[in-house]
This record gives structure tokens, C-alpha cells and sequence, in this order.
């Protein structure tokens, strides 16, 4: 006998149960992770800056050659109090900001055009493959000749530093879009407007994410890097009086805050991926 | 009577290779017609030909009289892959066909919602594709075809990529929607057990380049059950089938064996 029930097999109900299912929306079907887990972090990044501490203080004892924790904080504190950090983060956030927004846009604007016409790839790929694998950071000093000293120079630093992943990811998410979506939408009377916003462009979004991702990193490294060379404020502007002058909870200060702003940020655009696509991050059903 | 769908003396070649000659058949309203072929039988040209995304080298594609010359919401299509957007909730995918061709109007998704019922996929809106089994996925393909309100459906392999059971169990399923409305359907298949099972007429295509062999007209009662699957009379249907296509499906297979791979 071949009757529905018994060929009802595999979690494929021929009729689904009444009862309305609930879809899985974030984590909730996924695997929980135990707060052991986070408490791991805990210890070690508190473990680890105790060890510092003590070695610091106990076994070292130069600030010269090993600052304490302790110490950057109280240089941290001097700083604020003075209003000059502020100015310096101010100064550098700014550039920083500018700086990527532009290479984001940049980078999704000329990765469109390599992905969908030959002739635009064709002539903007040799330059790009060359100079996303150029340390363009080296002619910071060039930039800062051509811009002068304000703000400007800086970000078109982080531009050209930014811009290049974002690019290169950008194309490749296009490309990538699985031909039978396409085949599909066409069939369904999408027009190659349509196929675009309707189908590769959200295809692409996990690239362009992991091209944000490398574009922060690098223009985080822009703004420091470009300060360096000629600056009236910002982290790096900071961080090489600091050098100068052999202070090193001062320069730590800079150092820290720079880890800090990369973690954050890059915890930001993972949340906001997260928000922008559920179903990436739903249990696949087995 | 006149055909809801015509392929009328269809040739293609793409340079030196010849695709389809002279390929000819027709469906009436209500039929449900399979096309059963071996590899190289050019069924994916015949495909995107009717659906409008290729353009035949002689000959046509009618609907309803009328030649078909660009995709159209008078064809719904049911693609053997899944071909629903991961990014799209199953709502959203159901829709897809109505907002492309601008059709979401009251009537038409609170017709989507009548469907989805009848998938039996009522309460599954929010879900994302990836989270719903491969079976399921079919169901909302089926839908959303049918969601357009298509004049015929054409249905591409839909169930090849499922396991034995739930393909069985898909077919089924199939009939009892495809009685609610008996659309006119084209099913491509290369089970000639599924085509036995679901047709009214087999239509067997011949290979490199493909034409049509011959029509089997399929006599066997409605609404049919799985158990007709073990008659002697569905047997006898799938070896005359497999006997025309015999000798294609050798030729292909050795055709494969000698290709370089790769």
C-alpha cells in the first residue's frame, strides 16, 4: 500500500500541520553559544592586560621601554582634559569618514561598470589590478605636496588606499550571481534594469560587505599613515609628537584608540549585516 | 479546436550545430502535455525559445494564435533548479513574477495567498527559501508561476534535483493542483515515468539536432493515484517510450564517454 501516510517521509508533508510555524529570524533557531564562551574574551583580554601591568611595573620598570596601562590611561585622562584629544579624534574621524564614504561609492560606481561592460573592463583593469596590489600608501608624502597640509590631502589618501577593494569586490559580487537567477528573472519578463537591482545587486551585498570590511581596515592604516607625513592634528599627528618626544604612554594612547576603532567598527558592519541579510544568517534546514 | 501553444517548424543552429530541425507540436487548452528526450535533444533551446529569451533561426512560437517574440506573463515558468531568491522571504518570491511585470493588485495577492494555500505553504510567508526542505521550494515555484495567472505553464525538469520519495509524492501533488484549474501545461522530464504518470500525450524528441519522434497519447483514467504506477498498462506506456529513445540515450552516453573531459 502506497497511501500518504506512509510515503510521508522525509519532512516534506504532503500536508503541512495547521498550526501557523514560526519563521527562524536571527539566532533564534541557532545554535546559542554558552556564556562561557563570552566570558573566555573577558579573561583574556583582562588577564592579558594584567600580565602587562605587572610586567610593566615589576620586571621592566622603564616607561621608556615598556609602558603600563595604568599609564596610558592617565595619559588618556590628561589628554581629555585638556580638549586635545578630542581635536585629534575630531580631526582624524573626519578624514577617516569623508575618506571612506567616497571610496564605498567610488569603488561600487567603477565595480558596476567593469561588471557590465567588457570595453570599461578592459581598460580600467590592468590599473586597478596594479594598483590594489601597490602600497599607494607610499606616496602619501606626494599627495600632501600636490593637496597641502589640511584635511583633503588625507582623505584623498584613504580614497585611493579604500577604494580598491571595494572595487575589485564590487565586480566579483556582480559576476557571481548564479546564472539561473538570472535565466529565471528574464523568464519572468525582468528587463536588465530589473535583473540588476532585482537580482545582482542583492546577489552581490555579501561582497560588497566583505569589500567594506578590508576598505575600513585600510583606511584606518591611510589616516594614521598620511598624518605621519604632514598633519596639524588627528591620531597620527599625535602619535609621531609622541614619537618624538619618546613618550610612549602618550603614543600608546594613539595605538589603542586605533585598535579600538577597528574592532568597533568592524563589530558595526558585521551587526549591519546581519540586520541588512536574515537569510544568510538562518538555520539552514538539514 | 485551436492549440493554446504552438511550436511551428522551429529550426536553430548555433554556427556549425544544428540544434532543433524542424521541430513541430501543439497543445490544447487543458492538455497536459510531457517532452521526453535524451541528452542533446535541444530541449533548453525549445525552452528559451517559448519563453521568449531566444529567437529561432525559422519558424515560431504561438500563444493563443499570437507569435511569441519577448518573455511574457502569459507563460509561467517552474525551473528545475531552485530558482527562488535566497534574499526574497517565500512571500516575497511568490510575488516576484506580479511585481516584475507590475500586476500587484488586490486581486492578483489575495489570489497569491489563495495559492499558497493550495501549495499548502499557508503560515511559511516569512520563512527564507534556505530554511523550507527542497520540496517545499518546489511548492513555491509551482506557485509562483501559477500566481501570474499564466495562459500555459511550462515546468523544466521541476522535480529532478528531489529525492525518489518526494518527487513521487511531488507529482502527486502536481495532479491534485493542476485539477483545481487544468492549466495548460508543457513538462519537460527525462523520467519517462514521471512523464507516463503526469501526461495526457508524451511528446518524444529525438537528438542532435532535435525533432519530434513521435506523440504518445497517454490513455489512462483521472484523477490517477500512485498505484497506477504498477499497472500493467502504465509498464507497457514506459517501455514503448523507452524503446524510441533508446538508442538516443546509447548514442548520447558514448558521445559523453568519448568527450575529453573537462
Amino acid at each position: 500500500m502506497m497511501d500518504r501516510a506512509s510515503t510521508q517521509l522525509k519532512g516534506d508533508p504532503a500536508i503541512p500541520s495547521q498550526a501557523a510555524p514560526t519563521p527562524a529570524t536571527g539566532r533564534s533557531r541557532a545554535k546559542r553559544t554558552p556564556a562561557s564562551l563570552y566570558w573566555t574574551s573577558v579573561a583574556s583580554v583582562v588577564g592579558g592586560l594584567l600580565l602587562w601591568e605587572l610586567a610593566g611595573r615589576f620586571i621592566v620598570k622603564k616607561a621608556l621601554f615598556l609602558t603600563t596601562p595604568t599609564q596610558i590611561v592617565e595619559a588618556t585622562i590628561g589628554l581629555v582634559a585638556a580638549n586635545e584629544l578630542q581635536r585629534h579624534i575630531a580631526a582624524s574621524g573626519t578624514e577617516f569618514l569623508i575618506g571612506l564614504v567616497i571610496a564605498i561609492f567610488l569603488g561600487i560606481a567603477i565595480g558596476f561598470a567593469m561588471a557590465s561592460n567588457r570595453y570599461a573592463k578592459r581598460a580600467l583593469g590592468p590599473w586597478v589590478a596594479a594598483l590594489y596590489a601597490t602600497p599607494t600608501i607610499a606616496i602619501s608624502p606626494l599627495i600632501i605636496l600636490w593637496a597641502g597640509i589640511d584635511i583633503w590631502s588625507k582623505v584623498i589618501v584613504v580614497v585611493i588606499n579604500a577604494v580598491f577593494p571595494m572595487i575589485i569586490n564590487t565586480e566579483a559580487g556582480l559576476r557571481s550571481t548564479d546564472k539561473q537567477l538570472i535565466e529565471a528573472a528574464r523568464c519572468f519578463g525582468c528587463s536588465r534594469w530589473q535583473v540588476f537591482t532585482k537580482v545582482s545587486l542583492p546577489s552581490a551585498v555579501p561582497f560588497l560587505f566583505a569589500g567594506m570590511k578590508l576598505a575600513i581596515g585600510r583606511a584606518l592604516v591611510a589616516v594614521v599613515v598620511a598624518e605621519l607625513f604632514g598633519s596639524r592634528a588627528g591620531l597620527g599627528f599625535l602619535l609621531a609628537q609622541a614619537s618624538d618626544a619618546f613618550n610612549m604612554p602618550l603614543l600608546f594612547v594613539s595605538v589603542v584608540l586605533l585598535a579600538v576603532t577597528g574592532m568597533v567598527l568592524t563589530w558595526l558592519v558585521g551587526a549591519v549585516e546581519r540586520w541588512l541579510m536574515p537569510w544568510r544568517y538562518t538555520a539552514e534546514q538539514d | 479546436m485551436s492549440a493554446k501553444l504552438s511550436v511551428s517548424n522551429l529550426h536553430k543552429s548555433f554556427g556549425d550545430l544544428q540544434v532543433l530541425r524542424d521541430l513541430n507540436f501543439a497543445i490544447d487548452e487543458h492538455e497536459f502535455v510531457a517532452v521526453v528526450g535524451p541528452s542533446g535533444c535541444g530541449k533548453t533551446t525549445l525552452l528559451r525559445t517559448i519563453a521568449g529569451i531566444e529567437t529561432s533561426d525559422s519558424g515560431s512560437v504561438m500563444i493563443d494564435g499570437k507569435v511569441v517574440t519577448k518573455p511574457g506573463a502569459d507563460r509561467g515558468f517552474v525551473f528545475q533548479q531552485d530558482s527562488l531568491l535566497p534574499w526574497r522571504t517565500i512571500w516575497k518570491n511568490l510575488i516576484f513574477g506580479l511585481e516584475v511585470n507590475g500586476q500587484l493588485n488586490d486581486a492578483n495577492l489575495k489570489n497569491a495567498k489563495q495559492l499558497l494555500k493550495l501549495v499548502g505553504l499557508s503560515g511559511f510567508e516569512q520563512f527564507y527559501p534556505n530554511q523550507i526542505s527542497g520540496g517545499m521550494r518546489q511548492r513555491v515555484n509551482l506557485a509562483r508561476a501559477l500566481a501570474l495567472n499564466p495562459q500555459v505553464l511550462i515546468m523544466d525538469e521541476p522535480f529532478s534535483a528531489l529525492d525518489a520519495q518526494t518527487r513521487e509524492m511531488m507529482q502527486l501533488e502536481l495532479l491534485r493542483i493542476w485539477q483545481q484549474g487544468r492549466k495548460t501545461v508543457l513538462f519537460i522530464t527525462h523520467q519517462i515515468d514521471e512523464a507516463v504518470f503526469l501526461a495526457d500525450r508524451i511528446v518524444v524528441l529525438g537528438r542532435r539536432p532535435g525533432w519530434v519522434k513521435t506523440t504518445v497519447p497517454i490513455d489512462l483514467p483521472r484523477p490517477r493515484e500512485l498505484a497506477v504506477k504498477r499497472t500493467a498498462k502504465f509498464g507497457a506506456y514506459v517501455d514503448e517510450v523507452w524503446n524510441l529513445i533508446e538508442n538516443d540515450v546509447r548514442a548520447s552516453i558514448s558521445e559523453d564517454a568519448q568527450a575529453p573531459v573537462g
